[in-house]
């Protein structure tokens, strides 16, 4: 296939990620802007500058219907990222106390325990075999602990949510009816913490916070509570669970990288945004023109959908010096991993600090280690590990 | 003479500046970050260079006032 064959049917889900490198590099060289016949059909914008500018810029894009594409198996606009201007600035604001970097502080000793906790147990798990799914042993189950802590849910609902997660956001572009099945089971999950805390019963964290938080004067209706709600998990859970893993991917190949951090943890920091700028569990996101405007010389009108592809501008030659090298020593590092502008990622200072903080206790535990077989870099399926014997 | 200043309409309240520069940059309540008073000039500091540089919204400037 050509170049612009290829690009003409691109697509940033399942499968596609294995070679998307790849097309991100054409797109660079050939076709910046360009036009896919997936999902409906979309632009897609690859240029960081052409990206950072349309997120400065909600008058010209909308993120309505959705900021996902394909949407998440739900009606509902989900609060505060399928919203625009001007309601959406009292949602976020309800939001932005509950994840400065003050806020996300007090959580960090349990983060810390937890890494821990799970690191000893993927060391004992490799005690009693030779290869260990570290994806199902630590970077899922640790980004649910800590925002399942945070958000409010009981204990006992945790081991729900992983499934959930899969069938929402893996399955949709695959089997629709899974995804909205599990989107409708999320919902009811989401509702019955809401009946309860309407009942009187005391519910903690975020979701406490929000029931009893107010917008333009008023109470937060059922629908926008289980709109966050939604959001939040989704948001929440498996973005983190990827970063985790997809670092741990890179180090498994790297054994130098490895040696380094495990040697200079002070330099998990710098590594941890060299991971999301290049391997970012965010690929993508859609707009909406709002009127008839032109990017880089395409006309794009009013009503046609638009990805704003992240990973592509993560990898800009114009921005970065050798692109597509993963450089965890590199400080000029200012990516997209967590979007700009009015919706940018409000969790960003809890992910991070999820994703350095489970690194180095991972690395500080368990002994270099390898690959067992090819995994792909994305996603949050397993990743099977081996230990060298080395360190 | 240059000062340092993030512009409140640009900031996004990403914490890049904190997590960076925290001698130089602090984040409100709201989670929106500013200059820690008396740091204003210190733009040449490596820390605080690197800070700017990896600011996502562009919102940390320099800026000339008139002042002494
Ligand atoms: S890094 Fe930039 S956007 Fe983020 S808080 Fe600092 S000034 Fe604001």
């Amino acid at each position: 296939m050509s170049d612009n064959e290829t690009l003409a049917e691109f697509d940033f889900h399942g499968k596609a990620l294995d070679t998307i490198f790849d097309d991100y590099a054409q797109m660079h060289e050939s076709k910046p802007v360009g036009r896919s016949s997936k999902y409906g059909g979309f632009w897609y914008i690859c240029k960081s500058e052409d990206i950072f500018d349309a997120e400065q810029d909600p008058q010209t894009w909308s993120v309505g219907p959705s900021m996902l594409l394909p949407s998440f198996g739900t009606e509902m606009p989900l609060i505060p990222i399928d919203i625009d201007p001007p309601t959406h600035a009292g949602f976020r604001k309800l939001l932005l106390p509950m994840f400065t970097p003050m806020a996300i502080n007090k959580l960090e000793p349990g983060m810390h325990s937890t890494a821990i906790e799970l690191s000893d147990q993927v060391k004992s798990a490799f005690e009693d075999s030779d290869v260990v799914d570290v994806s199902a042993l630590f970077a899922r189950p640790y980004p649910t602990i800590i925002f399942s802590r945070l958000a409010g849910y009981p204990e006992q609902d945790w081991p729900l949510f992983d499934q959930w997660i899969d069938d929402i956001i893996y399955e949709r572009t695959k089997s629709p009816e899974k995804a909205k099945a599990a989107g409708d089971d999320l919902i009811a999950y989401v509702q019955r913490l809401i009946d309860d805390g309407r009942a009187g019963k005391a519910l903690e964290g975020i979701t406490g916070e929000l029931l009893n938080a107010t917008i333009d004067g008023r109470p937060l209706t059922d629908d926008e509570l289980v709109s966050y709600g939604y959001l939040l998990f989704l948001a929440g859970l498996d973005t983190t669970a990827w970063a985790i893993r997809s670092s741990l991917w890179y180090l498994a190949r790297n054994k130098e990288a490895q040696a380094l951090l495990r040697r200079e943890p002070e330099r998990i920091v710098d590594a941890a945004e060299e991971f999301l700028r290049t391997l970012s569990p965010v690929q993508a996101m859609a707009r909406t023109a709002k009127q008839d405007t032109t990017v880089r010389g395409q006309e794009i009108k009013a009503g046609e959908r638009v990805v704003l592809v992240f990973g592509a501008g993560n990898r800009d030659p114009e921005i970065y010096d050798n692109p597509n090298d993963i450089d965890i020593t590199r400080e000029n590092n200012r990516h997209l991993a967590f979007g700009g502008g009015i919706h940018r990622c409000l969790g960003s200072n809890l992910g991070r600090k999820e994703l350095v903080i489970s690194l180095e206790h991972f690395l500080a535990t368990i002994p270099e280690f390898e690959l067992a077989e090819e995994e792909p870099w994305h996603g949050v399926g397993s990743l099977r590990l081996r230990l060298t014997g080395g360190e | 003479m240059t000062k340092i200043w993030v512009d409140p309409a640009r900031c996004q309240g990403h914490a890049r500046c904190f997590m960076i520069a925290p001698e130089t940059f602090y984040i409100d309540d709201e989670g929106y970050g500013h200059v820690v008073e008396g740091r204003e000039g210190a733009y040449e500091e490596e820390n605080t260079r690197k800070a700017i540089r990896n600011c996502p919204e562009r919102a940390i400037k320099l800026v000339e006032t008139e002042d002494a």
